[in-house]
């Protein structure tokens, strides 16, 4: 059912939560790169060759 | 990851995805009638391992005669691959390469993955064909931008897929980078402020 009253939207909340969410994807890169760096190529390649292969 | 530096040549195993298999063909043309590349865009950290898709692959082309480009273009018809911008060589050449715009190459009846090749126009394009680094996978060789400079331009660039490109490529070669010279691009390229991203 299509709700007519639109919600509140604080902006200030949202632009904080954007950064966490950046803040939390950059450290995301990091823990894959140290990650990376531990694994086998064949193992990560193979992973990395089924999500591209898609 | 393991991979080895063999002068200025990074070498690794890994198995190939797709991608890597279709950028392999694709430059073995450009190999083959000697015309020099170099790869510059995110496909460089793809290749060592990042974990994200991309639906463009850019290089840098050297400038070369139409003769020479003609013969390109009909080697990679041969090898399965067509112009997305035109059907016209000259007007690839003329109206897109000599005005400094790109011209894209998917395989035919694809338009992605894509090839987006422009001709050197800046120092920075000449700087990093002239000093681009040879990466040899599983016996391949494949031309890339030296990792200073695509470190330093991925944080200019400044997109967050661009800053995680930078990061993870920082993450991968930290160690190995000449740091005076990812110093200079990033005083050039006026990215000081971003450089604490990466740590």
């Amino acid at each position: 059912m299509f709700v007519k009253k639109l919600p509140k939207i604080d902006l200030k909340e949202l632009k904080r939560e954007m950064e966490l969410n950046r803040q939390q994807r950059l450290e995301f890169v990091r823990q894959y790169a140290d990650w990376l760096k531990k694994t086998p190529n064949k193992v990560w390649s193979k992973q990395q060759a089924k999500y591209l292969n898609k | 990851m393991e991979f080895e530096f063999k002068g200025s040549r990074i070498v690794f195993k890994k198995e190939l995805s797709s991608l890597d298999k279709l950028v392999i063909k694709f430059t073995k043309a450009l190999a083959k009638l000697k015309v020099d590349y170099v790869i510059i865009s995110g496909y460089i950290a793809i290749l060592f391992g990042r974990s994200r898709n991309t639906e463009d692959v850019d290089l840098f082309i050297e400038e070369m005669p139409f003769e020479k480009f003609k013969a390109f273009w009909q080697e990679l018809g041969k090898e399965g691959f067509e112009c997305l911008n035109t059907s016209s060589i000259e007007e690839a050449y003329n109206d897109y390469l000599k005005e400094n715009l790109a011209v894209r190459f998917a395989e035919k009846g694809m338009v992605q993955p894509n090839f987006e090749l422009k001709f050197p126009k800046t120092d920075l394009n000449h700087y990093s064909i002239k000093n681009k680094m040879v990466v040899e996978i599983n016996g391949e060789m494949l031309n890339t931008s030296r990792m200073e400079l695509q470190i330093a331009f991925k944080l200019y660039l400044g997109s967050d897929k661009d800053i995680e490109d930078a990061i993870h490529l920082w993450e991968m070669f930290k160690g190995r980078l000449n740091l005076e010279l990812f110093n200079g691009f990033v005083k050039r390229l006026k990215v000081e402020d971003k450089v604490k991203l990466l740590e």
